[in-house]
Formats: structure tokens, C-alpha cells, sequence
């Protein structure tokens, strides 16, 4: 065992750019997070942050003229970033899957799911039909697809978007890989259907030792399943650390904006004066200078127009603001 | 003393009819079924649910923009003659989920505040350029956005134009549908804020659509739970986040997710099962 395998996955510096009309959007400005074998990390944040620019790099999914770069990115060992499209292609549906939120979108209207569930595991692995069938029965049902053998007749128009959404879930199971990348799974649906799919991924994450990166918006669904946070704002991850810390000590001004801007029963007087985060996320065309959030941030300060460094409160917390400070310095009151 | 409804809706129902091939029987869809509702002047009413419940056929309804298969609406007592739209109108303006595709992307900020005034012919050119101004300002959209276009702004900006524009006919009802869903949620606070701010001033009465309890606990008075086009429960807030009667109602509460961890995820059955 070589020192690498301490991580599933290793991202360093990871940078997205967009040509656009009016210049280059830098979506992602140089991230770097790991993910450990079968850990659940929430890359949390709102609209336009980059998270899904971040999952898509990782897969080799990015829009044709999105130029990716990093210092690397390596799966179990393997540095992505000059691995070959065929090698990409042995990788991608095999070892690392994603799950989209659109469930509706990312099934093909025209095949059944039976043909879809077989070829995600005919693609990569030499079995036989009836074995593809059999592994495709056996994962819809314990993704709770009911009357999982007749289903594999069906088309994806016959499902309700939380079927479909348990379908996609077996669809990346299928060659039982080591990382998954779930965007927004529960997104489009259902509150009542939303639990019920996050208690899935939460259980199979857990019964087949699958790492999985999960991009969400929702602060309550972070809450609920993940093992370690990352908070993304602008492009940059402005603060990483285990769910329970970052809950109980949010160390970087947006952060806790964040948690203190959403009504939480039995905590919110009802009809008082929501926290609201002033102002609008900036432009991420042409160069962004110092700390992004500074414009929004209450206790900005001169040193906001450098480049934040990165402050480590613990080993596991890390904090990409000026005003942070290890938490042996911080006093209760904050 | 009897009280004064600004909105009551009396047995309203709502049915599709569904062509399903062509030569079987079409099947019938009830979205609304038997809805009778009164909603206070100045009183939030609430109503929740999830996707496909009737809770946006209920909200056209309302605002004339669909006409029930039985049953009624009475504005402050008074049923409107379905060809009377505009006198609605000044009454009763939606607020849409989605800014994106609600504003014309043709129109400056302060032209699509101004169509209201125009179709309805209120004042004198000046006055109604007065009226707009006023109304952007009451929204916290500063002066220089007045001559933007939709593409130009934010998605919360977009939505206080959405706000200012079915403000500027001054009408006391407001049949919000899900305005903070498209939203980020540091955007949706200043949302959230502003809609109370509004209330207070113009003592406005609100029919508040939304599926998000923490939004609905914090804004309403009164709640209406919505399942299958019908309202399985009515109470107070109080009653409804605190004593749950109906199992519907119940299976929404246990599946909100508060931002709280080691809550775990809760195992929720609803009353359609796992097929849902």
C-alpha cells in the first residue's frame, strides 16, 4: 500500500474556465479537497459557485471549450488530467459514476430500463446477459423499486420521477464502483420523496463502501448526510470540515451567513427579520481579486483585498479567511 | 360582527379530462376537488403540498386566470363575473415561482412595471411614471436599474421586479406561488424580509404557496394542507407544526430537513408507499 491510498481521490488547485461572450469565467479558481474511501462529502453552495463545474471536471464531462487544469487530480493513484479518453472511458460508468438531478433527462426515453441497467455493466465488465439482468433485478430492489423483474420491460416515461430517481441509483451501482458523484439527486423531488432517496444513497454509500462527492444547494439535506462539508462561494471552497464542526462552528462570515439567513423551526421567532446576506454573488468574468465575498461580508477589512490565506483551526477544519483563527482562540461568545 | 373575508373560496373544483387512446373511455383528473377556503383581510394563509397536489390550478383559479368546473370565488364578499378580469386584477396579483421566464426580456424594469398602469389607464403619463418609480423604490430596486432589462439582473432582482409590478396597482390581495423556490437562499431571505415589510405597510393579505415548511412556519398565520386536490388539514400555525392531526400532513413534517445534524435522515411513509 503506497501513501496515496490514503485518499480515493485527490484534487489539487483545480481551475474551470469558460470562454464567454464578454471574457473568460473563471467557474473554478484553484480547489483542492480529498475524499476518503467510502466518506460522503457535500460540496454545498448556491447557484453558480462552481459545484457543478467541479463534478463535471472530475468525470471529463465538461462542456467542449471549458478549459480544465489542475496541479492534480488523482483517483486511487491515477492522475486524471493526461489520462486518455479511452482510458477515461474504462474509468468513467465503471470505478466513478454520477448521478444527475434531472432523472427525467438523463435516461434515454427510447430503450427500456432493462437495456439501460445490462449495458452500464456489459460496457465494462465481460458477463453474460442473463448475469446483467440478475445484477440489474438484484440492485433495484434494494434500491426499492418495487416489482423490480417487471420493470426491466419498462420505459422511463412508465416511472415516477422518484422511480426514476432509484433507477439512476442502481444505473451507477451496476459495476459497483469506488466513487460516486451525485448532483442535486433529490433536487426535483418531492420533500417525502426526497427522504426516502437520501436514506437510499445514505444506506447503499454505506453497504457497498462507496465514496460519494454529493452537490447540493440545501443546507438541511448537508446536514442530515454528510460526513465532511465543503463550502463552496465564487468559484473557491472557502471552508472544509466534518459536518458536526462546521454546524456548531461556522468560521467563515459567509458560512455563517448561510445557516443564519434560512427560518429553522423552533429556532426562528416566526415573523421576525430574516439574517439576509446583503448584496449579490460578483462576476466571475475577468480577474477576481482577494477574498470574492468581501463585498457581502460584515466584517470585512483592508487585508479582504489579498488573497485570503488559508487557516487551519484544526486539522480536519480549514477556513480560507482573514478574520479566522484556530479554535483554541476562539471564545464560546462566537 | 361579522368578519371581513378578503378571499373565500367556496366549494371550488377543478376537473381534466384525459384523452388516453383512441378509442377508450377519457380518463378524469380532479386537481382541485370540493376546495372551500376563507382567507381574512390581512391574514397569510398558507397553503402546502407537493408537486401535482392542485396547488397551482388552485392559485389560477384565484386570479381568473382558469375557470373552476364548479364552485366559486369571492373577493371581499363579492363573486367577479369571470369576464370582469380587470376588476380583479386591481384586487387580487400573482407573484410567480420563476423571475426568469416571468419578466419580458424585451422590456425595461420600469416598462414592465408600467404595463399594469397602462392597460388599466391609471393617471396621466407623468403620473404613471411616479407610480413606477415609487414602487421600484418600495422594492429596494435603486434608480439605476429602472432602465435594465431583465437579462441585466440578478435572479432576486428580477424577482422584486416581479413584486413591484403586481404591486403597482396598489391591490390588497397577493397569491404569492412558490416566489422564493428559484431562488439562492441568501437571496431568499431579503425576499422573505421584504414581503413582510410589505404587509406591514399596506396591511396587504397574502395566499402563500409554497412546498417549503421553514418558509411557511416563519411567514404564516394559518396553514392549508393540500393532497390530492383536496385539503386534508386547516388549522393555525401553532396547530399545524405543533399537533398534526392528518398522517399526510404528519409525513411532510417528518420529511422537512432542518439544517440540524445527527438528526439523521428520517424514514418517512407516505401514504402512497415507496412507489411515490
Amino acid at each position: 500500500m503506497n501513501v496515496d491510498d490514503k485518499f480515493l481521490l485527490d484534487v489539487k488547485n483545480l481551475r474551470v474556465d469558460l470562454p464567454t461572450e464578454r471574457g473568460l469565467l473563471h467557474a473554478v479558481r484553484g480547489i483542492d479537497f480529498q475524499v476518503r474511501r467510502g466518506e460522503m462529502l457535500c460540496l454545498v453552495g448556491e447557484s453558480g459557485c462552481g459545484k457543478s463545474m467541479t463534478s463535471l471536471a472530475l468525470m471529463g464531462l465538461l462542456p467542449r471549450k471549458a478549459q480544465r487544469s489542475a496541479d492534480h487530480i488523482r483517483f486511487d493513484g491515477i492522475d486524471l488530467l493526461g489520462l486518455p479518453e479511452r482510458e477515461m472511458n474504462a474509468l468513467r460508468g465503471a470505478r466513478m459514476a454520477m448521478v444527475f438531478q434531472e432523472p427525467m433527462t438523463s435516461l434515454n426515453p427510447s430503450y427500456t430500463l432493462g437495456d439501460q441497467l445490462c449495458e452500464a455493466l456489459q460496457a465494462h465488465r465481460p458477463s453474460t446477459s442473463a448475469q446483467a439482468r440478475e445484477r440489474a433485478v438484484y440492485l433495484l430492489e434494494r434500491a426499492g423499486v418495487p416489482q423490480a423483474a417487471d420493470r426491466l420491460r419498462q420505459y422511463p416515461h412508465q416511472l415516477s420521477g422518484g422511480l426514476r430517481q432509484r433507477v439512476m441509483i442502481a444505473m451507477a451501482l451496476m459495476c459497483g464502483p469506488d466513487l460516486i458523484i451525485a448532483d442535486e439527486p433529490t433536487t426535483a423531488l418531492d420533500v417525502t420523496i426526497q427522504a426516502q432517496i437520501l436514506r437510499l444513497i445514505r444506506e447503499l454509500q454505506r453497504e457497498f463502501g462507496t465514496a460519494v462527492v454529493f452537490i447540493t444547494h440545501d443546507l438541511g439535506v448537508v446536514a442530515r448526510i454528510a460526513d465532511r462539508v465543503a463550502v463552496m462561494y465564487a468559484g473557491e471552497i472557502v471552508e472544509t470540515a466534518p459536518v458536526a464542526e462546521l454546524f456548531a462552528r461556522p468560521s467563515h462570515p459567509y458560512t455563517r451567513g448561510l445557516l443564519s439567513c434560512i427560518p429553522v423551526r423552533g429556532k426562528t421567532l416566526p415573523g421576525s427579520r430574516l439574517q439576509a446576506i446583503p448584496g449579490v454573488v460578483p462576476s466571475l468574468i475577468g480577474p477576481v481579486s482577494g477574498c470574492a465575498f468581501a463585498n457581502r461580508c460584515g466584517e470585512a477589512r483592508e487585508a479582504c483585498a489579498q488573497t485570503p490565506p488559508q487557516v487551519e483551526l484544526n486539522s480536519q477544519h480549514l477556513v480560507r479567511c482573514v478574520a479566522a483563527r484556530p479554535s483554541h482562540m476562539y471564545s464560546e461568545a462566537a | 360582527m361579522k368578519q371581513d373575508y378578503a378571499l373565500e373560496l367556496c366549494a371550488l373544483s377543478r376537473t381534466f379530462t384525459l384523452k388516453r387512446g383512441l378509442f377508450s373511455k377519457p380518463g378524469e383528473i380532479k386537481a382541485v376537488d370540493n376546495v372551500s377556503l376563507r382567507v381574512a383581510k390581512g391574514e397569510t394563509l398558507g397553503l402546502v403540498g407537493e408537486s401535482g397536489c392542485g396547488k397551482s390550478t388552485l392559485a389560477k383559479m384565484l386570479l381568473g386566470l382558469l375557470a373552476p368546473t364548479s364552485g366559486n370565488v369571492l373577493l371581499h364578499g363579492q363573486e367577479i363575473d369571470p369576464r370582469q378580469r380587470r376588476a380583479r386584477a386591481r384586487q387580487i396579483q400573482p407573484i410567480f415561482q420563476d423571475p426568469y421566464s416571468s419578466l419580458n426580456p424585451r422590456r425595461t424594469v420600469a416598462d414592465i412595471v408600467g404595463v399594469p398602469l397602462r392597460i388599466h389607464q391609471v393617471g396621466s403619463r407623468v403620473e404613471q411614471q411616479r407610480l413606477v418609480r415609487e414602487t421600484l423604490d418600495l422594492v429596494g430596486m435603486p434608480e439605476r436599474t429602472h432602465q435594465q432589462y431583465p437579462n441585466q439582473l440578478s435572479g432576486g432582482q428580477r424577482q422584486r421586479v416581479a413584486i413591484a409590478r403586481a404591486l403597482v396597482l396598489r391591490p390588497d390581495i397577493l397569491v404569492c406561488d412558490e416566489p422564493t423556490s428559484a431562488l439562492d437562499v441568501s437571496v431568499q431571505a431579503q425576499i422573505l424580509n421584504l414581503l413582510m415589510d410589505l404587509k406591514a405597510k399596506f396591511g396587504l393579505t397574502y395566499f402563500f404557496i409554497s412546498h417549503d415548511l421553514g418558509v411557511v412556519e416563519h411567514l404564516v398565520d394559518r396553514v392549508a394542507v393540500m393532497h390530492r386536490g383536496a385539503i386534508v388539514e386547516l388549522g393555525t400555525r401553532e396547530q399545524i407544526f405543533a399537533r398534526p392531526e392528518h398522517p399526510y400532513t404528519r409525513a411532510l413534517l417528518a420529511s422537512a430537513l432542518s439544517p440540524e445534524p445527527g438528526l439523521g435522515i428520517p424514514e418517512v411513509h407516505t401514504p402512497e408507499g415507496i412507489a411515490a
